[in-house]
Order: structure tokens, then sequence, then C-alpha cells
């Protein structure tokens, strides 16, 4: 129960770290495109990530991103931000593999700060799988908790659904899911995260 | 009615969520991994010939709540005379190639220091990284304690981005951070990419690879309990080599 706690703090501790950017803003931005099903969105962006930031550890993704994958990918990104934003509902088969393919993506371009906890994960993913993919699991959610959390603000206050659904937001999850796509299949999106990196990290 | 008890558990969930995350962001200490006391230490001590107990090192290296002092400190150094676990191969090292050059060091090449020692500590950091900084005062150690018992210390700067991968702003945080063991400038992140098969490379990484160039160990992360086992093996590898 311990392990559980500490790898969810721990997960939580990065939440403001430049690291975990990469993973966090697409999220966000996903979250607010999608009007009618941040809920589901939200969840299944966490899972993908966490699958995806298992899979390579144990093993089960060897695929380095390059040559014409990255071209496919960035469409893919940006394919999952229509989605978000046609889902009709929760329930809608876009709104789960939006969130779900998005969120591996994601993961797939990230690499994360490596602390005690996840370095415990990763260093025992290919031994012991179904303890590390929980723990993974348990980790991505405490990364990803302000966007889990942005996700669940509409259902608990629903002026600040309203406040998202208002255009200036739409658009500015777009946006972001838009640069982020373009970066990827352009090869800039590294140089991106790393000014990103290094402004806020004061170097 | 089913929409309100919904309403209110999510608005339970977000306060708690909000809650959680200001908690941890004032209760996170960020130290770093220090874990041997310099008294303790053999630069302080002659190296006894000691062996470990196999228990204690077992645990150290699985259990990841570990706090306890390293294996060099009571009680997971005992004097018994039953023979540890042999410490597995766990595959052929690679070189390190296209290198932008070394800095700290004379040398041209790992084979070089891999040839002038017995055990040569390879970690893939980057002076960026916070997790990577975090290990910096372990591996200092590490290198005062056995740089004289032929064990080295191999930095390799793989940069994540692009502000690190200038050589100058380099050689300033090496000095900032008191990183004085020889560094290998993987400016390409060629050997990063290398060494770790796979879409994802992580930081910070550790190996140590002994004068056969077999890998003797890797892990990733900054955990203390990782560094601990470092250094415990470290000292069991070097006890092996001598009886």
């Amino acid at each position: 129960m311990d392990t559980v706690f500490d790898t969810f703090t721990e997960g939580i501790s990065v939440v403001t770290w430049a690291c975990t950017l990469p993973i966090a803003v697409p999220g966000l931005a996903l979250v607010l495109v999608a009007r009618r099903a941040r809920v589901t969105v939200g969840v299944l962006y966490a899972a993908g990530a966490a699958l995806m930031a298992w899979a390579p550890a144990a093993g089960y993704w060897r695929t380095d991103m390059r040559g014409l994958v990255v071209v496919v990918v960035a469409v893919l990104a940006a394919g999952t931000y229509l989605a978000a934003w046609k889902a009709p509902t929760g329930n809608s088969p876009l709104a789960a593999g939006g969130g779900f393919v998005g969120g591996a993506i994601a993961s797939w371009l990230w690499r994360p700060c490596v602390g005690p906890r996840l370095g415990d994960i990763l260093n025992e993913a290919g031994t012991d799988e179904l303890r590390t993919l929980a723990l993974m699991g348990v980790y991505t959610v405490g990364a990803l908790l302000p966007l889990l959390l942005l996700a669940m603000l509409p259902v608990a206050v629903p002026v600040v659904g309203r406040v998202l659904d208002s255009r200036p937001f739409a658009v500015t999850g777009a946006v972001v899911g838009g640069v982020y796509a373009i970066t990827l299949a352009i090869g800039l999106y590294d140089n991106l995260i790393g000014e990103m990196y290094r402004i806020s990290s004061g170097n | 009615m089913k929409s309100s008890y919904a309403r209110y558990g999510a608005l339970v969930l977000v306060l708690a969520g909000i809650a959680v995350i200001v908690w941890t962001a004032v209760a996170d200490p960020d130290t770093a991994p220090t874990f041997v006391e310099a008294a303790d230490s053999p630069a302080a001590q002659p190296a006894p010939a000691v062996a470990i107990d196999t228990d204690d090192v077992t645990q150290a290296s699985s259990d990841s709540a570990a706090t306890s002092a390293p294996p060099t400190t009571s009680p997971a150094v005992t004097t018994t005379t039953e023979s540890p676990e042999p410490i597995p191969v766990l595959g052929a090292a690679f070189t390190l190639s296209r290198l932008d050059g070394w800095l700290n060091t004379d040398a041209a090449s790992l084979e070089e220091i891999r040839e002038r020692n017995a055990l040569t500590v390879v970690q893939f950091w980057t002076f960026g990284c916070r997790n990577c900084k975090k290990t910096l005062d372990a591996l200092g150690q590490l290198h005062a304690d056995f740089r004289d018992r032929g064990v080295e210390v191999v930095g390799v700067h793989s940069p994540e981005f692009a502000y690190e991968a200038d050589v100058d702003n380099i050689v300033e945080a090496a000095a900032e951070l008191g990183v004085v063991w020889p560094i290998a400038l993987d400016t390409t992140k060629h050997n990063f990419h290398l060494w770790q098969e796979g879409p994802t490379g992580y930081w910070p990484r550790v190996y140590i690879i002994d004068s056969e160039n077999q890998i003797r160990f890797d892990r990733r992360g900054d955990g203390a309990h990782t560094y601990r086992e470092l250094y415990a093996t470290v000292e069991r590898l070097l006890a092996q080599a001598s009886a």
C-alpha cells in the first residue's frame, strides 16, 4: 500500500516539472477540445499514456519514431483532436478512441523524469508485468491529475463547464493541438518542448 | 437526483485532487540520495575483507521503501563467511562511439578507461535533468571512495534539449555540479539510443561494466536505494575480483 501511495505522490510531484509537459499539454488541449466527452477523453488519455509508458520497458514496444512513422503519428495526433471535438457523448467510440490514442502517442514521445518509484517500475517491468502496469497507471494518474481535474470540473461545477465550452477555450485547445501535430510532423517538437523546458527551469 | 449525486461526487474528487496537489507540492523535499556517511566509507576505513549478507542486499534492492543505511554499514554488512549470490552477467556492453569528445580525462575512449580499471560505472545523464542532478552526490562519493581501488565513473552526457548540447554550458554545469569524473560528450545521443534499445531512453540510467566488458548492473532512476545498491555491487565485485 505504501508503494502505491508513494508512486501516486511521486506522480503528483512531477506535475509542475518541465519533463511532464510533453504528456500534460497535449492532454489538456484534448480535454478542452472534447466539449461533450471530457471525462471519457481524460480518463482514457491517462490509460493510453500509462500503457505506452510501460510497454517499452516491459519489452512490448520497440518501434522508434522516425521517417514515415513520424508523419503517420502526426496525422493520427491531429485526428485525435478531431475525434474528441466530434464526440457527441462520453459513450462515443470517438471519445474513447481519441483519448486513448492521444495518450498513447503523447506517451510514446514522452521521456519522463525518472524518480525512485518510476525507476523501480521501469526496472521491474520486464519481470513483474501486472504489478508494474498497475503501478504505472497509478503514477500516470498522479502526473496527469490536473488534466483529470479539468475533465471533471464541469461535472462538479456546471458553470465552469459553460465557461470551458466557450469559443476561446475550444480555440485554445485546437491551436495547441494543431501546433503539436505540425511541430511533430516537421520534427520540431523536441525543440519546442526544449525551449519550454529551458524557460521553465531558468537555464 | 442522480445527476446531483454525480455532481457532488465530482466536486469532492476535484477538491480532494487539488488538496493532494497542494500538499505534495508543499511536502516534496526534493532531496538528493545521499546515502553513505563519510565515516563509514571505504576511503575513511581500510577495505575490510567482508562478505555481504545476501538477504540484506536483496532486500535493499527489492524493497522500494528501503531507507536503511547502505550495505557498507551495519546491519547490511556482516562478517559472515557464507558466499554471497554471484552477481549476474547481463550481457556485453556496447562501446561509446561517435562522441564529440571527452572532458575531465586524457582518455580517448571507453576501452582505454576500462583497461585502466577493474570496473567502470557508466551513467547516462544530462545537466538539465533534475533526477540526474540528485544522483551526482552519490556518484561523487562513489568516485572518491573507489577511484584508488580501480573503479572509474564515466558520465555519458546525452543532452535532452538543444541548450544542453552546448559544450560551454556542459563545462560550466559540470564545474557547478562538482562533476570531476570523465564526461563523454554524446551530443547526437547515438550512444544513448544504442545502449537503451527501443523508443524511450531514460535519464538517469547507470551501469557497471567489468574488466571483461560485461554489464553487471543496470538501473534506471534516481532512487537512493538504487545508488546504495550500486555502491554495494561495486564493493562486491571488487571483493570477488580480489578473492
